[in-house]
């Protein structure tokens, strides 16, 4: 019998293809003091936060654009929107909407979720955010979940919000966190008190629908001294044949003994470039744990970082990443462990195929004060063709004599002799290979909440099926 | 008398974050430097083969690599329409490849043997060595098809020069060929001491390559070697990185035949302000290519490292196996340990796989010294002491177990001579 | 026993790993000169005595004393533990990659009288000595410690080292040595000229009585889920050999009530 190869089918992205017309008010393309006052205006802010928009702006000017990664040749800037009013104001219930903006919602699945099983949701359309609502149980417990820039207007918490701001990932870090810095535009601001538990997640939704804009959304949140919290991320877009722009920002602080799990499903659409930068710090016992899956974007620049600055501190990091016909993915995750007694585990597993290009990107650093602490770093990379390609590029720099640092990495394909295993037990070739890759993203899903780890699945199922031989 | 800095040294092939200051190095040679062109050279004379030897036998097997191509069915991936100058880059089919993917697939393209090839510390850096050893100036071993030879090549530091071994290896089909170079420094001075070397591996040749650097802490080594692998050629390099003030490593090998192979075994050791800086690149191009890269080393005192180590498995290597491995022991407070393996990857029939120990020994190995009655301090005392002995009794050479014997001496490390 | 002859004494020694408690309220004497056999089923926590007793920091002891040579040892670290005198040899050495036998070898005999003061070529000729005295090929010495040696090679190495370290006493950890006729011969050869010269005292651990077949036991002390259950003389062997461990089993049960 001739061997067959499983071709395997484009992710099937209808789920998400689709768009009910345009927001109404948008500003000029390109990027200009001009727009960026003319944003800050708009939102009426205070003028520290205009002079940090000015300020951000000009480090982007004369910053270069990283020559590691992949090309962002086809991101033309002059022609990126970066900022786009949907018509409407933020609402606390669905039906106050617009039906285009309700309609996409619910197509995504958002209100339903929040009914079974959120405690809140906050939801994103464009530049601004038109949906925050969050149960009064969890209000009373003094957890506040609210837009950024609300609650940037409240004088109880604006002078938080000054001095947290940016303050983990400064203008200065890259490009593109210069330009967040200069048109960032929506994003929640949560903050869980000392001691306070939720037992539900909470969830915000970013959803870009204007062609060829850019989204620049902010997500700020505090985790006092022995509090909890699970925090869901979602985003996606309809295609269009050019180039759309994700550069927000989220910056985490987890206090003492305080723990916080951000889970995150990116699945842009394939017109994305997401250069999204993600950075936590984590006080004495506090933890972080990541889970991340990237499945969508032309172009991914995605490093989620945790600082372990208290002892005692953890991270673990669980990620994915599915890189398919034109996509170059480039994403990872990055740990500095700067006090004692931290650990941190980072799990990582990509998938290549259809011509495309996932790398793993790491660093680990552990700076003198290090001592007694430890981090594993597990790493493996599934090639499904010979036509794509699978890059490892882990950086460990390490200054502390008393660590354990532990590095593992494998790379290759589906082992033909689990392909025959299975086979041998009356199973399909296409049903092992969608089993065998099932299993390889197992780590990952099981991580997830029941309807995300559904929705992964389901990403892979799609990508597997269709025609064998 | 050539540059005071070499810059792109031991550059890694797919850079990544450059404040973490791995990508490269920069390499500041000692002011007013002469060229000094000391070498000695212990090899039968029949050996010595004749310039261009190298350049003709890659030519040779660029033959083969043509006729081969010419022979495939052509090669229409997506990647490949990235590299054309007229794409559009707003096309979003086609991905958007960074610097050194695009890089990647413009080799992979042009599949030029003599274009491809590299040595370890890159351009700049490998030509002032070239230069350094005098032009024309390369010593080259040709072994006869199916013989055996072997060669030393030492060369020793010259006060205030730069002296500089230039070395081709050249052997053909079926040859067995054993080359020992030793960087030392038996008399006081300060310098540069370095070696070039290209190899070239035919048809099921086995080349077996050992460098010892024994030198003191006022000179610097260069070490820069570039091999390409034909069919069934199996290269074995052993690394000695035990002194030198500075010492900077590069290895690049294009395991270009099917079936060949490269071992790389190396051992380091740094105290006080030593640097020790590595490039090990490792291109499997053919069918079923292997690689292992094993790298051992324990850094005591100030000392700074970085291995960069890269297994990068081309499209059309089916079968092939690299492997990379590095466990490092920090003895020291005060030391800084870079460590980046890197995988890259364009073929799906392949196993790469890397590893990383880093930090200080073992528990379960502290536990069954210490019930030897060692201390923790005399355990770790014992890898430097191992890295050493082990030197002296894998190599067989006078001046490499005098020049270890010194070292040890003068790094205040436990050592016990070898019976000669 | 006179008490001036006691070379080992351990008393109520109880010890945990992770919260879980392995070792119960454990006694065990052992004189100067003598052959002890610690027998038991599988997972009674014989090989845990022998790295308690050495202080593996695997394992927290939670109550009891161990006294050697007339010093309590319970607090100190297992290299003094090593050069005051006692040994282990382990049952699945470790391997050492990049260290060479010979380089082990000089290390673990520095600042010990007699090897230690050895010059390197004498150092040498006395290792090389040992070596043949255990049928062992010299040019093992040049290889990296345990990397791709067989079980009987890793043996003869503990054996060697037994016998270049001279210990006042050496637990022997031997549990599955009976599997193995190269290993159990070269642990045979070992205590012989370990006995012989140096008046050795032997701490046999085993459920193999094999590997006791030429030996002159003094005691056998019966270890069972952790407990001390029987002790007695070289008679006891013979009955475990006939009867197993079925018969100490219900005493271990009640204890534990």
């Amino acid at each position: 019998m001739a061997k067959q190869r499983t071709e395997v089918a484009d992710i099937d992205r209808s789920l998400y293809d689709f768009s009910y017309g345009d927001s109404t008010e948008k500003l000029e393309a390109g990027l200009t003091p001009e727009i960026v006052r003319e944003i800050s205006e708009k939102k009426d802010e205070p003028e520290w936060m205009l002079q940090h928009r000015l300020k951000s702006l000009e480090i982007y000017r004369n910053m270069p654009t990283s020559d590691w990664g992949p090309s962002i040749a086809g991101l033309d800037m002059d022609n990126i929107v970066t900022y786009v009013k949907p018509n409407t104001d933020q609402k606390s219930d669905w039906d106050s909407l617009p039906d285009d903006v309700k309609n996409t919602f619910d197509r995504l699945g958002i209100p339903e979720a929040e009914r079974s099983y959120l405690a809140g949701v906050g939801a994103q359309y464009d530049s601004e955010l038109v949906y925050h609502n969050m149960q009064d149980t969890a209000s009373r417990m003094g957890i506040v979940y609210s837009g950024i820039e609300e609650a940037l207007h409240d004088p109880q918490w604006e002078p938080l919000i000054r001095e947290k701001f940016m303050t983990l990932i400064p203008p200065t870090d890259h490009k593109f966190a210069a330009l967040h810095g200069a048109v960032w535009s929506g994003g929640s601001f949560v903050y869980v008190p000392k001691d306070t538990k939720l037992d539900f997640p909470l969830q915000s939704y970013f959803r870009l629908n204007a062609k060829g804009a850019g989204q620049f959304e902010h997500t700020l949140i505090i985790v006092e001294d022995g509090a909890d919290l699970h925090f869901i991320e979602g985003c996606s877009a309809p295609k269009y044949n050019v180039a759309n722009l994700h550069a927000g920002a989220v910056e985490l602080f987890v206090g003492k003994n305080a723990h916080l799990r951000y889970s995150t499903i990116e699945n842009w659409s394939k017109n994305m470039y997401n250069l999204n930068t993600k950075r936590s710090t984590c006080d004495e016992g506090g933890s972080i744990e990541w889970v991340s899956g990237s499945f969508g974007s032309h172009v991914g620049y995605l490093y989620p970082m945790s600082i372990l600055a208290g002892r005692k501190s953890t991270c673990t990091f669980t990620g994915i990443t599915f890189a398919g016909t034109g996509q170059n993915l480039d994403t990872g995750c990055k740990v500095v462990l700067a006090a004692p007694e931290t650990s941190a585990s980072i799990e990582t597993k990509s998938i290549s195929k259809g011509g495309g290009v996932s790398t793993f990107r790491s660093s680990v650093v552990a700076t003198p004060k290090a001592e007694n602490s430890a981090c594993s770093v597990s790493c493996q990379s599934l090639m499904l063709d010979d036509h794509s390609r699978s890059d490892t590029i882990p950086a460990m720099d390490i200054r502390c004599k008393h660590v354990d640092i532990g590095h593992e990495a494998t790379i290759g394909r589906i082992g033909d002799d689990k392909v025959f295993y299975l086979m041998s037990r009356g199973i399909s070739e296409e049903e092992a290979r969608t089993m065998i890759v099932n299993g390889f993203a197992d780590p990952v899903s099981k991580e997830l909440p029941l309807e995300y780890a559904v929705e992964m699945n389901n990403l892979i199922k799609l990508e597997m099926e269709g025609a064998i031989g | 008398m050539g540059a005071d800095v070499l810059n792109n040294v031991n550059a890694m092939p797919a850079p990544t974050w450059h404040r973490l200051g791995m990508n490269e190095t920069a390499v500041e040679l000692p002011e007013g430097l002469s060229f000094a062109a000391q070498v000695e050279v212990e090899a039968a004379a029949e050996l010595i083969g004749e310039a261009g030897a190298f350049d003709a036998a890659v030519a040779a097997l660029q033959e083969r690599v043509d006729a081969a191509r010419a022979a495939g069915p052509a090669d229409t991936r997506a990647i490949l329409k990235a590299v054309d100058p007229d794409v559009d880059p707003a096309d979003l089919d086609i991905p958007a490849l960074s610097t050194y993917e695009h890089k990647a697939a413009r080799q992979e393209m042009a599949n030029n043997v003599a274009e491809a090839f590299e040595c370890g510390m890159g351009e700049q850096a490998t030509a002032w060595l070239a230069e350094a050893a005098g032009k024309g100036a390369a010593t080259v071993f040709a072994p006869a098809a199916g013989k055996h030879g072997q060669a030393t090549v030492r060369i020793a530091g010259v006060d205030g020069a730069a002296n500089v071994a230039a070395i081709d290896v050249v052997a053909p089909a079926g040859a067995t060929f054993d080359l020992t170079v030793s960087l030392d420094s038996p008399a006081a001075g300060s310098g540069v001491v370095g070696v070039v070397l290209r190899v070239f591996a035919g048809e099921n040749a086995h080349v077996n390559v050992t460098s010892v650097h024994t030198l003191d802490e006022t000179w610097m080594a260069l070490d820069d070697t570039g091999i390409v692998c034909d069919e069934g050629a199996f290269v074995t390099v052993r690394h000695r990185m035990l002194g030198a003030g500075k010492s900077y490593t590069g290895l690049a090998t294009d395991l270009r035949g099917d079936l060949s192979r490269v071992d790389v075994d190396t051992r380091y050791l740094a105290a006080g302000q030593d640097v020790r800086d590595f490039n090990y690149i490792v291109r499997h191009r053919g069918k079923k290519t292997r690689c292992n890269i094993d790298a051992n080393g324990a850094l005591m005192g100030e000392s700074k490292k970085v291995l960069r180590g890269t297994i990068d498995l081309v499209r059309g290597c089916k079968g092939a196996e690299g492997t990379e491995r590095e466990t490092v022991l920090l003895v020291d407070e005060r030391v800084e340990n870079k460590t980046i393996p890197v995988i890259l990857c364009d073929e799906d029939d392949v196993a790469g796989n890397h590893g990383a120990t880093i930090g200080h020994v073992a528990a379960d190995q502290l536990f069954y010294l210490k019930c030897r009655g060692l201390s923790q301090e005399a355990a770790e005392g014992l890898f430097a002491t191992a890295t050493l002995e082990e030197t002296a009794l894998a190599v067989e050479d006078e001046t490499v177990r005098a020049g270890v014997g010194r070292l040890a001496g003068r790094l205040g490390i436990p050592y016990q001579e070898v019976e000669g | 026993m006179a008490d001036e002859n006691i070379l080992l004494n351990v008393a109520g020694l109880s010890a945990a790993v992770d919260e879980k408690v392995i070792l119960h309220d454990v006694d065990l004497t052992v004189g100067a000169g003598e052959t002890h056999v610690l027998m038991g089923p599988n997972g009674a926590g014989k090989s845990t005595l022998g790295h308690v007793v050495m202080g593996d920091p695997e394992y927290t002891v939670t109550g009891g004393k161990i006294t050697f040579n007339g010093q309590d040892i319970t607090d100190l670290s297992t290299d003094k533990r090593s050069h005051a005198g006692l040994f282990l040899s382990f049952q699945a050495p470790v391997e050492i990659p990049g260290v060479p036998v010979s380089s082990f070898l000089r290390a673990i005999s520095a600042g010990r009288p007699g090897v230690g003061d050895m010059k390197g070529k004498q150092f040498r000729k006395h290792v090389k000595e040992l070596a043949e005295e255990l049928n062992m090929d010299p040019a093992y010495l040049d290889r990296e410690l345990g990397v791709g040696f067989s079980g009987g090679e890793k043996k003869k190495l503990e054996m060697l080292q037994l016998l270049l370290l001279e210990p006042k006493l050496a637990f022997l950890d031997e549990t599955d040595s009976g599997l193995d006729v190269d290993a159990l011969s070269v642990v045979s050869r070992g205590m012989e000229v370990y006995r012989k010269r140096c008046n050795g005292t032997l701490v046999i651990i085993t459920h193999n009585t094999r590997i006791l077949e030429h030996v002159d036991v003094n005691r056998v002390h019966v270890l069972v889920k952790g407990r001390m259950t029987a002790e007695g003389d070289a008679s006891m062997i013979a009955d475990i050999d006939e009867n197993g461990f079925e018969q100490f089993e219900q005493a271990a049960a009640a204890a534990a009530e």
